[in-house]
Parts: C-alpha cells; sequence; structure tokens
C-alpha cells in the first residue's frame, strides 16, 4: 500500500514534470550549447535516480513479484525518461519570477528590440539632422532683422532724399536771383548756366551739400542739409528717445576785405557754450554777452568780440527774424578769423591757422525729427536773412576805437600763439635730443669693450658735470 | 553786362569760385562708419576664429551699419569687403557645425 502511494507520488511527480519539462522550449531550441551542459550536468544525479529507481525495483521484487512489476518496468522506462527532465529541477528557480524579476521578459523585450532595429537606428541619428526649422528660431529673427533694417534704410533714405529735393525746389527762385552758379559740384567741366540748377551733392545718405558761387561780396556759399540718419535704423530708433531736429548749415565764404574785422555770434543757450569751447575764433576772441539789451529773444545767447558790431549786426530786422524763428535759428556765426574747429592735438599746431572770412548759420527745420516737406518749405524767410546778412556784413563798417580793439586783440592772438609753438617747438628739440641720448647710452651699454662702455660713461659724467657747473657760478654771482 | 544791373542784381558770373571739396566741408566727419568697420571686422574674425554664430551675425550688422552710415566719397571696396567677410564668416560657422545658434548667454 504504502509502496503504491509511493510510485504514486512518484507518477504525479513525472506527470508534473513533463508539464514543467522546457518551459522556456524557445531558448533552449536555439542554444544547442545549453542542451549539452543540461545533460552533461545531470549525467551524474540520473545515475543517482536510477540507483534509487533500481532500489525501488529491488524492494518490490522483493516483497512481490506481481504482474505490476511490468507495469513498473513501464513505469520506470518513463521515470527514466522523466529524470532526465527531473534534473530541470535544480534549475527550476531560473524560471521562477520571485527569484529573477523581469528575467523572462527582458527576454521576451530583448527579441523584440532585434525585431525592430531599424527603430533603434533612428533613435541614434545625429541631433542636428533631426532638428526642423523651427529651432533656427534665432537665425529667422537675425535675418527678419536684416530685412527690417534693409527696408529703414530704403524708406529713410528715400524720405531724406524727397526733403532734399523740396528744399531745392523751395529755395529756387531764392538761390538763382542771387547767384550766378547754382549747384556746382566742382567736377563737371563746364559749371551750370545761369537761371538753372546743378547738382545737389550727395555726401552720405544723411548729408546733402550745394555749392554757389558767382555773387557780389562772396566767394560761395556752402548748403549743407543734414538730415536725420533716417537710413539707419538704429539712429532712426535712438531719435525716438531723444528728439533731433534736420539741420540746414549755410556757410558763406566772404571776399576779404569784404568784411570788417569782428567776431560775433548769437547761438541757443545750450548751443553757445558747445560753440564758445569749440570753435577756435570764437574761444580767443569773444565773449559771453548778456542779449538783455536787445531785443531778441531769452534763449539766445551773443557771444562777441567787439560792441559796436553787435549793435550794428543785431538790427531791428535780424531781431525780428530772431523773435519770429527763435526756435529755428540754432546760431549765426560772424567772424573774420573763421579757423574751424579747435584742433584736438595742440602739438599739431606748428603754424598759425588760417583765417577766412565766414558768415555761418545753422537752421533747424521745424517739426524736431518729426518734419514735414511743408515745414522744409517754410524756411525760405530764413535763406533770405543769409542773403540780408551778407549784404548787412559788407556794409558794416566800424569806429576807429573799435577798429583799433579788433587790431590789437589780433595781434595778442598772433603772439600768443606764436609764444605757445615756440615753447612748443623747444619741447619737441629737447625731447629729440634726450632720445639721441638715451639710445646712443643703450648702444655703448650693449658694446662687449668693457672699456668703451667706461670712457663713454666717464665723458658723459663730466658732460654732465659742465652743464652743471655755470649755474653754480650764477648761483654765487648772485648770492654775492 | 550792364552796369545799371548790377546796382540791383546781386549776381557776378565772372566771379565764380568752383567748388573745393576739401576745403568747405569736413569739418564734423561721422566717425560712425569707421567704428562700425572695425567692429564688423572684429566680429567677423571672432566668427571665423572661434566658431560663435552670434559674432557673425553682429558682424553682418555692423557692415550693414557701416553702409548705411557711409559717406559717398568713400570707397566702395572697404565696405564690400567688410560685407564679404562678415558673411563669409556665417556661411563658415553654419558650414562647420549647421545646428541652429544657441545664444550667447
Amino acid at each position: 500500500m504504502r509502496l503504491s502511494i509511493c510510485l504514486l507520488v512518484l507518477l504525479l511527480l513525472c506527470v508534473e514534470l513533463s508539464h514543467q519539462k522546457n518551459p522556456h522550449d524557445a531558448d533552449i531550441d536555439d542554444n544547442d550549447f545549453a542542451e549539452f551542459e543540461d545533460i552533461e550536468d545531470e549525467e551524474e544525479p540520473s545515475v543517482l535516480e536510477e540507483d534509487r529507481g533500481a532500489s525501488e525495483q529491488e524492494n518490490a521484487g522483493e516483497k512481490k513479484s506481481s504482474p505490476q512489476a511490468a507495469v513498473d518496468d513501464k513505469d520506470e522506462d518513463e521515470d527514466d525518461e522523466a529524470t532526465v527532465e527531473t534534473e530541470d529541477d535544480e534549475f527550476e528557480h531560473f524560471t521562477d519570477e520571485e527569484e529573477f524579476e523581469g528575467f523572462d521578459r527582458e527576454k521576451t523585450a530583448g527579441k523584440g528590440k532585434s525585431q525592430d532595429l531599424p527603430d533603434l537606428k533612428i533613435a541614434k541619428v545625429p541631433l542636428h539632422l533631426r532638428t526642423n526649422w523651427d529651432s533656427f528660431y534665432l537665425e529667422m529673427l537675425m535675418l527678419s532683422g536684416l530685412g527690417v533694417y534693409f527696408l529703414n534704410f530704403i524708406a529713410g533714405k528715400s524720405k531724406n532724399n524727397k526733403f532734399a529735393q523740396a528744399w531745392l525746389n523751395a529755395h529756387k527762385d531764392i538761390l538763382l536771383q542771387n547767384f550766378s552758379v547754382v549747384g556746382d559740384d566742382g567736377v563737371s567741366k563746364e559749371t551750370t548756366t545761369e537761371g538753372q540748377i546743378g547738382t545737389l551733392m550727395k555726401e552720405s545718405e544723411n548729408v546733402y551739400a550745394l555749392w554757389c558761387s558767382g555773387r557780389i561780396y562772396v566767394e560761395g556759399m556752402l548748403v549743407e542739409l543734414k538730415f536725420l540718419k533716417r537710413q539707419d535704423l538704429i539712429s532712426t530708433m535712438a531719435h525716438l528717445f531723444k528728439p533731433l531736429s534736420d539741420q540746414v548749415m549755410v556757410t558763406v565764404h566772404l571776399d576779404t576785405g569784404v568784411m570788417d574785422k569782428y567776431v560775433f555770434a548769437v547761438a541757443q543757450k545750450k548751443t553757445a557754450a558747445k560753440i564758445h569751447k569749440e570753435i577756435n575764433d570764437l574761444a580767443q576772441f569773444t565773449e559771453k554777452k548778456s542779449s538783455e539789451k536787445f531785443n531778441i529773444p531769452s534763449c539766445f545767447q551773443i557771444l562777441s568780440e567787439i560792441g559796436e558790431a553787435t549793435g550794428h549786426v543785431l538790427d531791428a530786422k535780424m531781431c525780428q527774424v530772431l523773435t519770429k524763428y527763435s526756435e529755428s535759428v540754432e546760431y549765426i556765426h560772424i567772424s573774420d578769423q573763421y579757423s574751424g574747429l579747435k584742433a584736438q592735438d595742440e602739438s599739431q599746431q606748428q603754424k598759425m591757422p588760417e583765417t577766412k572770412p565766414v558768415l555761418i548759420f545753422c537752421f533747424n527745420v521745424p517739426g524736431k525729427g518729426k518734419s514735414t516737406v511743408a515745414d522744409i518749405e517754410k524756411m525760405r524767410e530764413l535763406l533770405q536773412l543769409v542773403m540780408y546778412c551778407i549784404d548787412k556784413a559788407s556794409r558794416i563798417r566800424l569806429g576807429r576805437e573799435s577798429l583799433a580793439k579788433a587790431e590789437k586783440n589780433r595781434q595778442k592772438a598772433e603772439e600768443f600763439f606764436m609764444k605757445s609753438a615756440h615753447a612748443q617747438r623747444q619741447e619737441a628739440a629737447q625731447q629729440r635730443r634726450e632720445e639721441k641720448r638715451r639710445q646712443e647710452k643703450e648702444r655703448i651699454m650693449t658694446e662687449e669693450d668693457p672699456d668703451k662702455t667706461r670712457k663713454w660713461e666717464e665723458r658723459e659724467s663730466r658732460r654732465d658735470m659742465k652743464r652743471k657747473q655755470p649755474k653754480m657760478k650764477m648761483m654765487k654771482v648772485k648770492a654775492m | 553786362m550792364s552796369t545799371a544791373n548790377n546796382a540791383s542784381d546781386p549776381r557776378r558770373p565772372n566771379k565764380i569760385t568752383r567748388y573745393k571739396a576739401t576745403a568747405s566741408s569736413g569739418s564734423q566727419e561721422d566717425p560712425t562708419p569707421d567704428y562700425m568697420n572695425l567692429l564688423g571686422m572684429i566680429f567677423s574674425m571672432c566668427g571665423l576664429m572661434m566658431k560663435l554664430k552670434w559674432c557673425a551675425w553682429c558682424a553682418v550688422y555692423c557692415s550693414f551699419i557701416s553702409f548705411s552710415n557711409s559717406r559717398a566719397s568713400e570707397d566702395t571696396k572697404q565696405i564690400l569687403s567688410s560685407f564679404m567677410l562678415s558673411i563669409s564668416a556665417v556661411v563658415m560657422s553654419y558650414l562647420q557645425n549647421p545646428q541652429p545658434m544657441s545664444p550667447p548667454w
């Protein structure tokens, strides 16, 4: 009975094992070596099993030689077959999910991956090939910025050109009435005939110039239209925060001897301080004078050398125009000693700067940068003022006292200049000497012969002594 | 020309002076184009040598500003060369590394 139970248990076990036999057969099928390993490893245990089976059989044989023995034999055969598999028991824990979490799953997943190899390649594609146009947003921004800049360039350029033409058209008749040649560029072989307008020279996208010549008292007149840099987007944006005006600058080069000797300027207060510092003749000759005595708006500051001339220049008509165009007149500068802006580097002034009599007018176009063509056309009267001033300057004759004062001022300026130039020359000569000595010393020091060096040093020391001695003597003389 | 006409007419066709560019103008030259040219060159070099894309772009902007502010009398070769240099800086930096630009910050 016991035996039968034992056999039953064994049978059940076999059935169970045959069920469990190779739970992941696919793997083993694939892996031939695994099978071999199994067989090799399991040889010994199978022997043991067989031994056990044999002993059991013997026991059975001893106890009863029954027809069951045949059945047992069969069972044994089955057992034998099964025993090979039973050895798998030892490796059963490999398939145990609790023992190896996700062990099987990984395998299957791995298989899945190997099937989807193209996908894996896509993942390895370099980043930049995968990027689309959206990621180039900064480049887009840059290009659009350039596009906007270019459009603004064209728009601003054409606007400035329009203004220049508008100015020329508005003032055409005054210019033609006053000058034989209007618009000479200095290049063309023949100047324009009377009654015709020549070229308006374009110095840059925002500066235009017009040269007029052939008038009594004047050598020529240069009109510079200095517009805002509308073609430059950055300047345009800067002007939004700091509004500036378009300017018309008229420089009249008078014939020498036409005007008397005086320097005079009337300017907006802020500008007056600036030009008083920067322009050579104003800095040299003029002083700030109060504008209260004259009938001009308080926003103006007078810079004048000779009081008498101030009175002559600021006559009723001039005061009237200044009052009417107090916003538009930036400054008016009348001088017989104009020599341009002060040199930045004073050492460059080796000779007296060339002076010439000029009238300079600087007008602002009304509108503070938001000017229109109509604003430009309103400036006609200012050009008439220029013509009036030319004639006026030629008519003003100073009294003897004022003339003498002016003459004295010019002589003083010249002397001052000569002195400073002389001092500068001396300084330069001294520097040259020092430099020469230093070079010689260096040369001697690098000389290999020590005798030469010693000799040179002695000579130098003697020279130094000589240089010092006379001074000592003089001091002694003084002391006596 | 009759002398009677001269009294009222200020025009004198016999005393015409030709325009001299150097004598009359040039008191206050605008230094912007020169500065921008220099800055553009520096940016181009940075863009080319250090492969900084934003530098190359800045160089393009600088040459644009220099161009728009340039004087009419100025040599066009200089502006052209500054353009070429800055554009080549951009092209080279994108040929070497076609990735989109990363901002300098």
